[in-house]
């Protein structure tokens, strides 16, 4: 692969990760907005109880909660792993270029 | 006062000893610090864990350990949403533009505005930043001074210029070392204090799941709903969830003193684990005001006990159910958040004035003399932030809240689109930053209460005014750029190739320059027209 069609790969990969992460950072944060949009996804709650809630909540105020930290860590555990990795791509990249360089000087 | 502790001297033994710990951490660190380097970033050595702390503890302020139980028992569930979402401030920071900028060794986020806009730019920026950290440290303040009140059972003002001074000596001494390690040390203790008495409370209370109370108070839920049927209802209408984006998501990712944090880690992969950490520790202390605000209104509806300033519930509740050195120990947790966050404050408008306006303002100016403007502005911008608290807000998360929405609708177009875009113009941006803050600040009900966005809580909160200004903000300038760049006689203002290669560079490409990248015009009139539905959306009558 030229070492150009290798910078294009990693420049659309750079805005593919940035994207997909943003998306997924948000959704774990906003997901309350789910129920606000499809009510029909709430747990029925009134003075008697909760209707098929989760750890004896309603589903609504239970989900977002652990979305926000345990799907939010989650999601920042894979975002550091796949960033981490792309730097890794990124820093190949800088060193081979570097080298050819030095070897057409040469 | 009713919830005063009963006996000051334990109180006071508790204070003395934080205060010990957290001013030894400061000359400890005073010896550390011999550069620019080491006073605003740390060295730029700080590890994951004690940085996720660090972050942690910067992130979670008196607003998280008192003011947001204080709004849940207003607003119920519906606040516990608004709060969930400022988990991911840190997590899109270091995505969006942290590692970029740590890669270019920014001490603050105007740093790079300076170098990518240049000085009118950094200038415009670095004003309303200070601004901000004011406003955010005058809640901490609030917070500190009732903490006080209730400690030693002395007037707000007395207690809110005690532990003013007393917070601000530390942090100067210290420097950004002393802050970050102070930090971690202060996460560990708010989340003792807020996680471990809570479970004492909520036995009593009759949770069986008192042995972790930030989740398991489930079997409380029936008892709760006979005595407040509406405690789960989501109130709104959904405009007021996606309200939270722009002001409170896109705000918060512009706080300076948040990328700060992630500016000292002693490496852009470090910064990403420290993210993780991050996550988890805020999450337990997060849950743990969930609880605490619920255990507030459970409080109030089921011994009918009256909670005057309702920004003391988590101080009253451990005052009520659990020995006296209990509830000490919970108010030095609530110092602990104070501190910690006012470090962070403070520390940013040391960077922002001692680094960023007098690089402009005096760039030849001796490395020595200019870190000594920086402690200077550091000390200025503390006591600016005690003598505003002398009368507070009745809320003191709203001043906080608030600014989140005018840094959303100033600065975080300019960083972001900055990172993100080379077409994005300086003149443009400091149009569009200049209008968007004053008209933000015009339609709040804090100014002038003839001309207001919305109403109630939404408004003085900056939820509905974040909602016109900031996609206002975002579109301006945008369209400024593609226009100001196109015209001849503002060619000055149109970015360089210097400032283009700099986007390049922070994204890791090194010197390997590709005008191509970051240099789309579609998609940035995309989000124009998705930026021009938001902001009609906003102007849209509030219920």
């Amino acid at each position: 692969m030229s070492e150009n069609n290798t910078k294009e790969k990693l420049y659309k990969k750079e805005i593919r990760i940035t994207v997909i992460f943003t998306l997924l950072l948000l959704m774990m944060a906003h997901c309350a907005s789910l129920f606000v949009l499809f009510p029909g996804l709430q747990s029925p709650v009134s003075a008697a109880g909760v209707v098929g809630g989760f750890m004896g909540f309603p589903i609504q105020y239970i989900v977002p909660i652990l979305f926000g930290w345990f799907g939010l860590a989650a999601v920042c555990y894979v975002m550091a792993v796949v960033c981490n990795k792309f730097d890794d791509e990124m820093e190949q990249l800088a060193t081979d270029t570097k080298s050819r360089r030095q070897r057409e000087t040469a | 006062m009713k919830y005063a502790l009963d006996n000051v001297w334990i109180g006071l033994g508790m204070v003395v000893i934080l205060f010990a710990c957290f001013y030894y951490v400061g000359w400890w660190a005073s010896r550390k610090t011999t550069s620019e380097e080491d006073f605003y970033a740390a060295g730029f050595s700080i590890g994951p864990v004690t940085n996720g702390l660090g972050m942690a503890a910067t992130w979670a302020s008196l607003a998280t350990f008192m003011g947001v139980i204080a709004l849940i028992q207003k607003l119920q569930v519906p606040f516990v949403y608004l709060w969930i979402q400022w988990s991911i401030s840190i997590p899109l920071l270091t995505l969006l533009y942290g590692t970029s900028l740590r890669r270019m060794k920014a001490f603050t986020p105007a740093s790079f505005i300076k170098a990518r806009y240049g000085n009118g730019a950094a200038i415009c920026i670095v004003v309303w930043m200070c601004l901000v950290m004011v406003m955010y440290a005058l809640g901490q303040m609030i917070g500190l001074g009732q903490a006080f009140e209730l400690l030693f059972g002395v007037p707000y003002n007395t207690a809110l210029i005690v532990a003013g001074l007393a917070t601000v000596g530390f942090i100067t001494m210290g420097g950004m070392y002393g802050a970050s390690y102070n930090a971690a040390f202060q996460m560990v203790v708010m989340t003792l204090a807020m996680v471990a008495p809570m479970g004492a409370i909520m036995k009593q209370m009759g949770a069986s799941g008192w042995w972790f109370p930030p989740l398991l108070y489930g079997d409380m839920v029936p008892n709760m709903l006979a005595a407040i049927p509406t405690f789960f209802d989501m109130k709104y209408d959904f405009r007021w969830y996606f309200a939270l984006i722009p002001a409170f998501t896109l705000g918060p990712v512009a706080l300076p003193h948040l990328a700060m944090r992630v500016f000292t880690s002693s490496s852009v992969k470090s910064a990403r684990w420290a993210v993780v950490w991050f996550v988890l520790f805020l999450g337990l202390l997060f849950c743990g005001t969930y609880v605490a605000g619920f255990a507030g209104n459970y409080f109030r509806a089921t011994t009918g006990n009256i909670i005057e300033k309702a920004d003391q519930t988590i101080l009253v509740l451990n005052v009520f159910y659990n020995p006296t050195i209990v509830a000490a120990f919970v108010m030095g947790g609530a110092l602990a958040a104070g501190l910690s966050t006012i470090s962070g404050n403070l520390m940013a408008i040391a960077g922002l004035v001692g680094n960023d306006l007098l690089g402009i303002m005096a760039p030849n100016m001796d490395r020595k003399k200019k870190m000594r403007w920086g402690y200077m502005a550091l000390g200025l911008g503390g006591v600016a932030a005690i003598l505003l608290a002398f009368k507070p807000p009745a809320f003191l998360v709203t001043s906080i809240l608030w600014a989140f929405g005018l840094l959303a609708s100033t600065a975080s177009p300019g960083i972001l689109l900055g990172v993100w875009w080379k077409e994005a113009n300086k003149l443009a941006l400091i149009v569009s930053s200049t209008i968007c803050g004053i008209v933000y600040i015009i339609i709040s009900p804090h100014v002038l209460k003839t001309i207001v966005i919305g109403k109630g809580l939404p408004a003085a909160l900056g939820m509905s005014g974040g909602m016109v200004t900031v996609p206002l903000s975002f579109g301006l300038f945008i369209l400024l750029s593609m226009l100001f760049n196109r015209m001849d006689a503002l060619k000055a203002y149109a970015p360089t190739l210097a400032d283009k290669q700099i986007i390049d560079r922070i994204h890791g490409w090194g010197e390997e320059y590709e005008e191509s990248r970051y240099q789309s015009t579609l998609w940035p009139l995309v989000a124009v027209a998705f930026c021009a539905a938001i902001l009609i959306w906003g102007l849209q009558p509030w219920s």
